[in-house]
């Protein structure tokens, strides 16, 4: 279908408001923290600041304890991916190259635990951590994202891995490999960009993370980015040019690393990876 | 498991209890693929089970029991709890509220997700960048969104609240999230701002899907853009929207991040929904009983309606 004039016209018309809907707030919480204070409190409000300044950056870095909290994010984060992805990777690896009794009704345990929302567990999963004695400690934030992410990580770590021929596994076992040689050196080769992608989401997810975070880390040592700015902005004085800079410092690690892994993002789609 | 340590295994088990280990040896042998699938899944099932399994009974037990927060003293009240969300007056408030915020965020979602699958599905430049900036609001953290809306939105500084004050849909210095009507329109635009994408790469997908030939019949044969759109787009995108609609469904009803992010649930309740009155009777008020038993209602209703629509799709279908 070759598109007509009137068609493009209107279909740019569409993405630009869609953009402007999405880009603009965005791009207003980068340009807020790149203003100096001066031009942040006018009314009404500059497009774009006269001078760049780092005022805001200098003064959380100064100020807050805002490397403490993105320490915190990236020992959850990655603890919770590398857990999440070991017990995942072996599970989705079973699922798909193995019979075995009750696959079915684990299937559907696991489509039914990935539809099902947090907040109504919320109550049974703190009153666990709480009873196994981890409020408080990274350990039980680790817990929690992990139940939150792992029926995730495991739909689509399966949908991944059956786009892998069975074909050379079975080859590799005639040829006398064992099951787990295959696994690690057949198999895990060839699956490992799916994995990495799959890995960026559950750490996503993790880093992103508000409410578990929030009730199980009350120390300030202990808290996570989203926790830690969460009280920026309850607290009296409200310092709208920190905030927006350490928003910006928050979304640029997770918006990167979605950028790496697009292709494979948006191949999963395709292939009925994310479901929905 | 290798198989070398299989045959380590034979070798003690054979000469100790011969006549009982040989039928239990060929099993173990001929569901040797059973055994190893099941040994890799092992870890998988313990983890369900413990975590995700064992929570969903608890909370139900937990919703006919009150518990004393301080001594973990649980005392049983049957359906007291439940008894006590019924008569409480806010429920009828709260009910409503979670209703609009669905509703109307699931509507947003979907329209703006149609429209933007739409664009980007077209084979025009650029459409690959705007794709990655519509994608954005996927990885963008919750309470990084609940910053910068409130900062747009911010009575004496925002842009957006400056915007409506000049063309007085706003008195001046007003925020919207300072008035009832507003911070609901607010916090469900944050809302769909947030999960339209997902919306959006679900039906390109779909769009991806339809073979060429269709459309190029569809034209050889007089039909416009728009009956292209009827009579050839649509079809192809029923089937992902049913699903989508039950996912997006249960995952709106139940979002709690945005509205407590951003209003909290106020002015007064305004923007109180069901998530947040779970929160609050848990971390608020300690009353672990009452949340519990929230969220099996919560849980009820979005296993009836789910199953309603559902319902509804395949009596469709029949027809």
């Amino acid at each position: 279908m070759a598109p007509t004039l009137l068609s493009r016209i209107a279909t740019y018309a569409v993405a630009a408001l869609l953009v402007g809907f999405i880009g603009f707030p965005l791009f207003w919480m980068v340009i807020s923290s790149l203003k100096p204070a001066s031009e942040l409190f006018v009314y009404p409000p500059s497009l774009l600041p006269s001078r760049i300044s780092f005022e805001w950056y200098q003064s959380l870095w100064a100020e807050s304890d805002a490397l403490t909290l993105f320490k915190n994010s990236l020992i959850i984060g990655l603890s919770t991916t590398v857990i999440c992805l070991a017990i995942g990777t072996s599970a989705a690896y079973a699922l798909t190259r193995f019979d075995f009794p009750g696959k079915g009704l684990f299937m559907l345990g696991a489509l039914l635990s990935y539809v099902f929302p947090a907040v109504v567990l919320f109550v049974s999963v703190f009153m666990i951590v709480n009873a196994i004695g981890l409020t408080g400690t990274l350990f039980g934030v680790i817990l929690c994202h992990c139940i939150l992410t792992f029926p995730f990580a495991l739909w689509m770590l399966k949908s991944f891995f059956e786009s892998i021929p069975r074909e050379l596994d079975e080859a590799a076992w005639v040829d006398g490999a064992s099951y787990l040689l295959t696994f690690t050196h057949i198999f895990l080769p060839l699956a490992l960009p799916g994995i990495f992608s799959v890995a960026v989401f559950v750490f996503v997810l993790s880093w992103n993370e508000f409410l578990f975070a929030s009730v199980l880390l009350t120390s300030g040592s202990m808290k996570t980015i989203p926790v830690g700015i969460a009280e920026f902005i309850t607290s009296f004085d409200v310092r709208w040019g920190q905030i927006m800079a350490i928003g910006t410092l928050a979304t640029l690690p997770v918006v990167v690393m979605f950028l790496f892994v697009q292709r494979f993002f948006l191949r999963g789609v395709i292939s009925g990876a994310i479901k929905g | 498991m290798t198989i070398q340590q299989d045959h380590d295994a034979r070798v003690v088990l054979l000469p100790t209890s011969r006549s009982i280990a040989r039928p239990l040896i060929a099993w173990w042998e001929e569901n040797s693929e059973r055994r190893i699938g099941l040994s890799f899944i092992a870890p998988a099932i313990l983890f369900l089970v413990l975590f995700v399994v064992f929570p969903v009974f608890e909370v139900f037990r937990l919703s006919m029991y009150v518990i004393d927060f301080t001594t973990d003293e649980e005392r049983f009240v049957g359906i007291a709890n439940y008894l006590r969300i019924f008569q409480d007056p806010r429920m009828g408030v709260i009910a409503w509220n979670t209703a609009i915020w669905t509703v109307f965020s699931l509507i947003g979602q979907f329209a703006l997700g149609l429209a933007a699958a739409l664009c980007i599905n077209q084979n025009l430049p650029g459409m690959k960048v705007i794709r990655t900036i519509l994608l954005l609001p996927y990885v963008v953290p919750v309470i990084v969104l609940a910053l910068f809306w409130r900062w747009l939105l911010d009575g004496s500084f925002g842009v957006v609240s400056a915007m409506l004050q000049s063309v007085a849909v706003l008195p001046p210095n007003q925020s919207p999230l300072a008035m009832p009507d507003g911070a609901m329109v607010s916090v469900i635009l944050a809302n769909i701002w947030r999960g339209f994408p997902f919306v959006m790469i679900s039906y390109w997908a779909a769009l991806q899907a339809i073979p060429q030939e269709q459309y190029e019949a569809a034209a050889v044969d007089g039909a416009s853009t728009w009956q292209q759109f009827r009579y050839v787009t649509l079809p192809h995108l029923t089937e992902v929207s049913k699903v989508m609609l039950i996912l997006r469904f249960i995952w709106t009803i139940t979002f709690f991040d945005i509205i407590w992010l951003i209003s909290r649930g106020g002015p007064g309740s305004a923007t109180e929904h069901w998530p947040i009155w779970i929160y609050q009777e848990a971390m608020g008020y300690f009353r672990f009983g009452t949340a519990a038993a929230l969220g099996v209602i919560l849980a009820g209703v979005m296993i009836l309606v789910s199953a309603a629509l559902i319902t509804a799709f395949r009596r469709k279908d029949a027809r």
